[in-house]
This record gives C-alpha cells, sequence and structure tokens, in this order.
C-alpha cells in the first residue's frame, strides 16, 4: 500500500477527482442545511396587524415551540409505531423472497426477480394513488372487502399506507439482500452440504448471518425513509378524512412552511434530521457491538 | 483535511452571503405609480385554465406592455407557497392571481403593492361589487391591494328530475333542506355531502348566516371562529353528519364526481364556478339539474354567501407597477377580457357590468336551458359585504379539516374542531409575531 508519500504524489489526481463531488456536495447538500440552521436560529417581529415584518436572530425561541408542539410529536410517534411494525414486515419478506430465489428451488427466476422488483419501477404517488383507488369503498373493484372494512378509517389508514410502502419497496430490499446472497463464496455451501446441511440449515445458519451487513443496511435505510414519509400520506390526504395535516414529521414541516413560518419549518426539519441521525446511528452502533461479540 | 476546511469556509461565507440579505420595512404608503419610458414585459402567474387565450388578445392590443403567463396549480395546492417562496427570494413574478381569503397572509407577509397611488385603479372602485373590492382594500380607504377578478356567490343546485319524481319540495329554508334530506336518504341518495377537507365552504354557509371569524381593529385581531353565526351553522350540520343524513366523501375526488355522476348526491350548495364542477364532473346527468337560491337561516330573508373568489394583484418588487396596475384593470373590467375569462374558465366577474355579459343572460343546456346566471347575479347582490379573512388562513383552513374530517369519521364534533382551529390559529399568530388578543 502506498504511505502518506505516495498520497501527496498523487494529491493533484485526488483533487481533480474529489472536486466536482465536493463542489455539488457543498450546493445541494452542506449550503442548504447549513441555510436551514441559521434560518432556524431567526424569528420574525413586527408592529401593528400589517406593519413591517423584521427577521431578528432568536437564538432557540423556534426550538422552544417545537418542543411544545403536540402535534408534530404525535406524528413522530406515528411513525416511530409505523416502523417497528412495517420495517420488520418488509425486511422479513424482502428476504425470505431474496433466499427463495438464491435456493434454487424456484424456476423462472429471472422473471421473479423481475416481477417482485417492478413496484419499484411505479413512482410512489402513482403507487399511492392506484392503492387509494383500490381501497375507495365506491371505486374499488373489491367492494365485498371495502364495503365492510373501511381500510382509509382513521382505525386502519396508517397499515393501509404501511402495505402501500411494503408494496413498493419489498422487491428492492430483495434486490439488494439478493446481491449480497450472489456474492457467498459457492465453497462454504459445498462444505455445507458436505456436513448433512439441508436448504433451511443453510439458509439460516449461513446464508442470513453472512447477509447481515446488507440486512443492517437496508434497515438503516428503511428508518430513514419511515421518519421521511411523506408522498403516500400526501396523497391519501384526498382520500380518506382520517390523514391530518400534520400526520407525519415531514408533512408538518410542509404544513408549517405553506403558513409561511419558514423558521418554524426549519427548525422542525433540523430536529427531524437529528432525530433521524440519532436513530439511524444508534442501530448502527447497537448492531455493531451484537455483531462483535 | 485541508480541503474539508476549505469546504466548510466556502458554505459559511455563503451562508453569511445568505443571511445577510435582512427583508426590507414595507412601506405605509402606497407605492408611486409612473409609467416607464420604454416597452416593458410583465410576468403574470395565474391557474385559471386556458388564461393564456384572454392575454394573447391583450398583448395583440398592447405591444408596449407584453405580458408573459405562468400557469401552475390552484393558490393552496402549490402556487400560494411558490409565491411566498419567491417573495422571500425577491425574484416575485409582477402580477399573480390570489384568491380574497388569502389576500390577508400576503400583505402580512409585506407581499402586496398597494396600488392607491395608481389613479385608474382608485377610479374603478365604484365598477366592482362592494363587497369584492371591501376585499382588496381591506375596507380601508385610500388603500387598495389588488384588483378583484371574480366572485363565488353562492346558491343550490339540485336534481330537478329527482326532487319532482319523489315529490319533495324545493328547500327555501335550512330546515326544509334538513327536511328533505330525510327524504332523500329515504328514496335511496344523501341530499349532498358534508365538505370536511374544504373549509371554504363552510366558511361561506357561516358567512351567510353572518358570521366573523376575524376582526383587525388596526393594533390587534380577533379570532371567534366559535362565534353565535358560527356555533349554529356547526350545530346545523353536526345533526345531520349525526343522523347519517349527509355522506362524508371527501370533496373534490373521483369518488365525489362518481356519487354526483350515479344520482347518489342529489344537491350541491356552491358556488357559481360549481356549476362547471357538476358538469365535468357527471356528465351523465346534463340536463336534469337546476338552480335556485340558497336556503335561508329565516323564511323571507334573502341573504347569500360567499365561496371563493379571485384577485389579481402586484406583487412587492414589481418594477413596472403603472404597467401592471393597467394590465389587471382592462384583465378584470374589459367586457373582451370578462367574456373570454367566463368562456375559458366560467369565471363569474366581480366587476357590475360582468352581469350583463351575452354569455351570462343565456340559458345554460346542463341545467335543462335554465338561466342560472340570473340566480348568482341576485346572489351576488345579497352577500354580506364585511366578512374579514385571517392572515393565516392556510393554517386555519388545514387544523379546520383535520378536526372535520375527524368529525365526519366519528371523532369529536365541528364545534369541537373550530375550538382547536381557533386555539391553533392564535398559537400560528403568535409564532409569527402578529398581535392578536385573546
Amino acid at each position: 500500500m502506498t504511505g502518506p508519500r505516495g498520497a501527496r504524489r498523487h494529491l493533484p489526481a485526488i483533487a481533480f477527482f474529489v472536486t466536482p463531488f465536493a463542489a455539488l456536495f457543498a450546493l445541494f447538500y452542506l449550503v442548504p442545511i447549513g441555510y436551514a440552521i441559521v434560518q432556524s436560529l431567526y424569528k420574525v417581529e413586527r408592529t401593528g396587524t400589517f406593519g413591517p415584518a423584521r427577521e431578528v436572530f432568536g437564538g432557540l425561541a423556534q426550538y422552544r415551540r417545537v418542543f411544545t408542539d403536540s402535534p408534530f410529536w404525535h406524528s413522530v410517534e406515528r411513525v416511530l409505531l409505523f416502523g417497528v411494525v412495517q420495517v420488520p414486515i418488509m425486511l422479513g419478506l424482502a428476504l425470505i423472497l431474496a433466499l427463495l430465489l438464491d435456493s434454487g428451488l424456484v424456476r423462472g427466476k429471472r422473471f421473479f426477480r423481475l416481477a417482485f422488483f417492478l413496484p419499484y419501477a411505479v413512482p410512489g404517488v402513482v403507487a399511492a394513488i392506484m392503492w387509494g383507488y383500490l381501497y375507495s369503498p365506491n371505486l374499488s373493484p373489491f367492494t365485498a372487502v371495502t364495503a365492510n372494512l373501511d381500510l382509509l378509517g382513521a382505525d386502519l389508514v396508517l397499515w393501509s399506507i404501511a402495505n402501500v410502502v411494503t408494496w413498493v419497496y419489498v422487491g428492492y430490499n430483495m434486490l439488494i439482500l439478493y446481491s449480497a446472497l450472489l456474492a457467498i463464496p459457492p465453497e462454504i455451501y459445498e462444505a455445507a452440504r458436505i456436513d448433512g446441511a439441508g436448504v433451511i440449515r443453510t439458509a439460516w445458519s449461513i446464508k442470513i448471518p453472512m447477509v447481515r451487513p446488507a440486512i443492517v443496511l437496508t434497515t438503516v435505510f428503511s428508518i430513514i425513509g419511515t421518519l421521511q414519509l411523506l408522498a403516500e400520506p400526501q396523497v391519501f390526504r384526498s382520500f380518506s378524512s382520517a390523514v391530518s395535516s400534520t400526520y407525519t414529521p415531514n408533512l408538518t414541516v410542509y404544513a408549517t412552511s405553506s403558513v409561511p413560518n419558514f423558521h418554524l419549518a426549519a427548525a422542525f426539519s433540523v430536529v427531524l434530521a437529528l432525530a433521524t441521525f440519532v436513530l439511524s446511528f444508534s442501530f448502527l452502533k447497537f448492531t455493531q457491538r451484537r455483531g462483535a461479540r | 483535511m485541508r480541503r474539508s476546511i476549505a469546504v466548510v469556509l466556502l458554505s459559511t461565507l455563503a451562508l453569511t452571503a445568505c443571511s445577510s440579505t435582512d427583508s426590507s420595512g414595507a412601506e405605509k404608503t402606497a407605492a408611486s405609480c409612473a409609467p416607464a419610458s420604454g416597452p416593458v414585459t410583465l410576468t403574470f402567474t395565474s391557474w385559471v385554465p386556458d388564461i393564456q387565450k384572454v392575454v394573447d388578445i391583450w398583448n395583440k392590443a398592447n405591444p408596449a406592455i407584453q405580458v408573459t403567463v405562468q400557469t401552475g396549480p390552484n393558490g393552496n395546492g402549490g402556487t400560494y407557497q411558490n409565491f411566498f417562496n419567491q417573495l422571500k427570494a425577491g425574484n416575485a413574478p409582477d402580477l399573480g392571481q390570489i384568491e380574497y381569503d388569502a389576500l390577508p397572509s400576503f400583505r402580512v407577509q409585506d407581499g402586496l403593492t398597494d396600488l392607491a397611488g395608481c389613479s385608474d385603479v382608485t377610479a374603478a372602485k365604484d365598477q366592482f361589487v362592494d363587497w369584492t373590492w371591501n376585499q382588496v382594500s381591506f375596507g380601508e380607504q385610500g388603500h387598495v391591494y389588488a384588483v378583484p377578478q371574480d366572485a363565488g356567490p353562492m346558491a343550490l343546485f339540485y336534481r330537478k328530475d329527482l326532487f319532482e319524481k319523489n315529490n319533495i319540495k324545493v328547500p327555501t329554508t335550512w330546515q326544509e333542506y334538513a327536511d328533505a334530506a330525510v327524504k332523500v336518504k329515504a328514496a335511496g341518495g344523501y341530499i349532498t355531502n358534508f365538505s370536511n377537507s374544504d373549509i371554504n365552504q363552510f366558511a361561506g354557509f357561516a358567512w351567510q348566516a353572518g358570521a366573523h371569524w376575524f376582526t383587525n381593529d388596526g393594533t390587534n385581531w380577533t379570532v371567534d371562529l366559535t362565534d353565535p353565526a358560527t356555533t349554529k351553522v356547526a350545530g346545523y350540520w353536526q345533526d345531520l353528519i349525526d343522523k347519517k343524513l349527509v355522506s362524508a366523501v371527501p370533496p373534490w375526488t373521483d369518488e365525489w364526481n362518481n356519487a354526483y355522476n350515479e344520482s347518489k348526491a342529489w344537491t350541491w350548495v356552491s358556488a357559481v364556478w360549481g356549476a362547471n364542477s357538476i358538469a365535468t364532473g357527471a356528465p351523465k346527468t346534463s340536463g336534469k339539474w337546476a338552480v335556485a337560491p340558497m336556503p335561508q337561516w329565516n323564511a323571507g330573508d334573502q341573504v347569500a354567501g360567499n365561496w371563493g373568489g379571485s384577485s389579481t394583484a402586484v406583487f412587492k418588487g414589481s418594477k413596472h407597477p403603472y404597467e401592471a396596475a393597467k394590465f389587471a384593470l382592462w384583465l378584470n373590467t374589459s367586457s373582451e377580457a370578462l367574456t373570454e375569462l367566463n368562456k375559458v374558465a366560467n369565471l363569474y366577474p366581480a366587476a357590475k357590468s360582468g352581469s350583463a355579459l351575452p354569455a351570462l343572460s343565456e340559458g345554460v343546456a346542463f341545467y335543462g336551458d335554465q338561466k342560472i346566471y340570473d340566480v348568482f347575479s341576485t346572489a351576488s347582490g345579497q352577500v354580506k359585504p364585511d366578512f374579514t379573512w385571517g392572515p393565516t388562513m392556510t393554517q386555519t383552513y388545514a387544523d379546520a379539516s383535520d378536526g372535520f374530517k375527524a368529525a365526519v369519521s366519528g371523532q369529536g364534533t365541528l364545534l369541537k374542531a373550530l375550538q382547536d382551529a381557533q386555539a391553533s390559529t392564535i398559537q400560528t399568530l403568535k409564532s409569527q409575531s402578529i398581535p392578536v388578543k385573546e
């Protein structure tokens, strides 16, 4: 391996290759985040009912509002509940499908791989609209179900949305897990077969432990996706009267910025980003510690 | 490492550049309104479909003042958010379509040019229906923040054939409307849906009943979403919801269109532009509808509510307020523009002369050749002139509709929803440092 001296020799080349990324990363990632943080520290002052507004430094005033805003924290609770139920189901299904494809038990592997992945190619909004039609009592072709079960009512709509999200992302997660399975060296299977392991035993004791990093990765993606749920509930607002304007944290941010209360919306976003970061990071730490044991 | 420091430094620089642009103070007086020396190009954002055809007429006649049209989704569907963002970024268009209920929000955000300096605009006051002028001037003498475009006087759309067939009297009072609801339900339909996600219809009902949701005494706002009139209206609809006499289908959905098209919903108390909504949403029912005046709270009264209606505003930052005002006036008072606006979008003009347009005195085939605009013309004159909108209606609507949706799904009541919306509106005003009386 080249030491520090080698790195120094390649410095111009490294700079050449890194600059485009660094510039775009700064422009479209760091600067907007920094701008949001700055915005969240400001507040508006005005005199009279239609008086001129001045933006003044407000310290943590917006954050005090965030922490006392009960609809926001309800929405956080809601997506956490959603995640605790939906993420394991989705990844469990993805794992089973990936193992089935990998097991050699199925014929038409290529067809199924594509078929499972296809829903991911449907844009999320389109998928939500399509499922919205299927759930609507007056429009659904499955009237026997929708007439007896209010899938868009306050009790069930969260799980109706979970179904849409699962439908879209199972294939995507399956593909990640399946490619991880393909990377396992065949000698290991050979050794397992010689030791007398059957298909299920191989899956449980070899395949799953060996794709663990991929499972952790998909879980982190799913945690982030869950906390940022926006498109599906937004679409469902036109189908269901149970989806409020503050149903998920991101909807709350959107609703606040349309008031328009940019400063408070910025503070919501910063808190949400931190929460997402903390959750994903603690999950990673947790699994790493268990992995090391 | 050094690179990352450079990146951090760079972004801090960019940040200071961003944050140092402080919003300038609002002007207390009207903007000066002087014509430009050379030809100008104005930008105009609207969500009226085919507005381009109207603007083409202007562009052909006015080579020195060319107007470029941008269209977007309807106001609360995204265009207002764009306007607010553009205003913050300092690149708003010269002109924009704004509904009356959103004008206070834009004025609070210091987004509107006071056109009182343009003598043509102030002179046009008498050309508009009184209450529409009140909306754009906020009832203040010597100020005008937009030019009224259209109005949404309300009336009762009903299925004439079904009412006759089932021998149900066309309701003239809200009591008769509730009685009819029972008979319609018995005949296998719903008299209407309760608009749980679009609060503007409810606002129109409250307006008719004499509600005053917001008052503004110059130093403080007062919010009163639960005044006696509103409480009465909320109680009335709550009763119909409890008795399951109205459906809970969310408005403006395919399911809702379907209910009208399949004759499952028999009436709609709606604004003049609703004529178009039914015609496009329920094509199978052509010729079977009729329009009657809005049901009254007391027999013999003649009061109408209003639902919707837009104005054309000149945004702060427009370099050509004179030309912009001139175009806005032409768009909303000239008979050629009003005729075309009515043709492309069924807009009902806020200008008094509008009711005399040939297109508005003809029978409409979808309504059995009834001259429906006569009903709305009368209604337009019966709208109470003193209804004021609040400065954060987007939030008030969102919160009230959250509560209304819960109420139609059996959790809470409409009144509870209004109480909650009242509290959160006061909260939102405070968070914007807008003075409010509690």
